[in-house]
């Protein structure tokens, strides 16, 4: 069990605490993001569209390849983020909170279509066919699914040059040294952009597995 | 002897050939050294997927246009709030039966834009009927702690708590309602069995918007305020 500090012995706002508390994580760095989270969470729906802005492709992606199933990811990718918005008042504005709250609800919806396919035999029939959708379903590849994802868009949100570093490193696999030839930077340079971008990574990647458990 | 820089045992998994020779013998005899060079190669590894696929524009415009429709039933400005007390028939009622009946299309997996309209549906006011339900959850996740309802008779509502797994932390187990302001609250009483209860608020006690149920555990103390330890919540739609 988990307990969760609630402000009623401070004669402070509910909705201010709620930001407060998030401001404890210390060593979380991305405030827009937490910003964000608190904007939600008091009910601004502007925040809404930011966060659809940001993530939906996120969430639309790993449903797409947890369902494979156009029509179904975009109905799961709908329902998350109006189910976020129904459920803000649970979120505890984190960087990495929001995200991995997407994702958790997400996980949800996707369960949900799965059920209902397989009481729906029909639609089962139709879908056996499908790689991957048909069986049992290995939680555990979903995880990986969604952990590739996030590592993903996390370099997508890199500035440059770190951005096109990595990509070059990790994508398309080419040395530090072809990296620095290609880039125009000094090879020390470009090794600890590697370096340092693949610890921001592992670091947004635990936010992620911690938020969402 | 200390550890390594994180720096350098991402430079270790990154390519163990360039790493220094002592960066590697401690990481070959520390754990937790090790630890982290082995999530650095798990994060690498994780490197590599294809390009997220935006969904389609229809659905940014299907997401909002719910969301505003589902806003009324939420309450959630005062302008709307006032509007709400100056009619006769409390607005958020029938706005919830609108949730309800978006909740039910969603059960069925799908919904045309036609079903977003809040008056599309009655509200159903009939004495003793479920007119709202909120699935209570553990605020740190989404993990289950069981469901809370409204049910309507006359003028009043008797609120129906039914927790799950809701812990052994010591102490008794406190029903409030939490304004959707954000600033008000109100107990509403003790789950005397832990889990279950029934309380009787008054009908205008909701309509002014105390709609999110909250479950708090409070130790013996004399105090009469929420403890600060919240166990469930989930709000009433």
């Amino acid at each position: 069990m988990t307990i969760i500090p609630f402000p009623a012995r401070s004669p402070r706002r509910y909705g201010d605490r709620v930001v407060t508390e998030a401001l404890t994580f210390a060593d979380e760095q991305d405030d827009g993001v937490r910003a964000l989270a608190a904007r939600l969470v008091a009910g601004d729906e502007g925040a809404l569209e930011s966060i659809y802005d940001r993530w939906s492709a996120l969430v639309h992606t790993y449903a797409l390849r947890a369902l494979h199933d156009q029509h179904d990811a975009e109905d799961v990718t709908q329902q998350v983020f109006v189910a976020a918005w129904r459920s803000r008042h649970t979120l505890t504005p984190s960087p990495s909170a929001l995200p991995a709250w997407l994702l958790g609800i997400a996980r949800h919806k996707v369960s949900d279509v799965r059920a209902a396919r397989a009481r729906d035999a029909d639609r089962l029939a139709a879908v056996v066919s499908l790689p991957g959708a048909h069986d049992g379903v290995d939680p555990s590849v979903d995880e990986d699914v969604a952990e590739r994802l996030v590592v993903r868009q996390a370099v997508d949100e890199m500035p440059d040059p770190r951005r096109t570093i990595l990509f070059l490193a990790f994508w398309e696999e080419r040395s530090h040294a072809e990296i620095a030839e290609t880039v125009g930077l000094p090879l020390g340079t470009v090794k600890s952009h590697v370096r340092r971008g693949l610890m921001k990574l592992h670091q947004q990647l635990e936010g992620v597995r911690h938020g969402s458990r | 002897m200390d550890h390594v820089d994180p720096d350098r045992l991402a430079g270790l998994a990154l390519d163990p050939a360039d790493a220094s020779e002592d960066v590697r013998e401690h990481a070959a005899t520390c754990p937790e050294c090790a630890g982290l060079v082995a999530s650095f190669t798990g994060v690498r590894r994780r490197a590599g997927a294809d390009a997220l696929v935006a969904p389609p524009e229809h659905v940014r415009a299907q997401v909002l246009a719910q969301v505003r429709a589902g806003d009324v039933a939420m309450v959630s400005s005062p302008s709307v709030e006032t509007r709400a007390s100056r009619r006769g028939v409390p607005v958020w009622l029938a706005a919830v039966a609108a949730a309800l009946a978006l909740v039910a299309g969603l059960g069925l997996g799908r919904w045309g834009a036609d079903t977003e309209t809040p008056e599309a549906v009655a509200p159903p006011v009939d004495t003793g009927t479920v007119v709202a339900a909120a699935t209570l959850t553990a605020l740190d996740s989404d993990a289950d702690r069981g469901r809370a309802s409204a049910v309507r008779s006359e003028d009043t509502f008797t609120i129906r708590v039914s927790a799950t797994e809701l812990g052994d932390a010591p102490g008794v187990h406190e029903v409030w309602l939490i304004n959707v302001d954000g600033v008000r609250m109100i107990s509403i009483g003790l789950l005397a069995s832990g889990t279950e209860g029934e309380f009787d608020v008054p009908m205008e006690l909701v309509d002014q918007g105390y709609r999110i149920v909250d479950i708090s555990v409070e130790p013996d103390d004399g105090d009469p305020t929420h403890s600060g330890v919240s166990l469930a919540r989930g709000e009433l739609a």
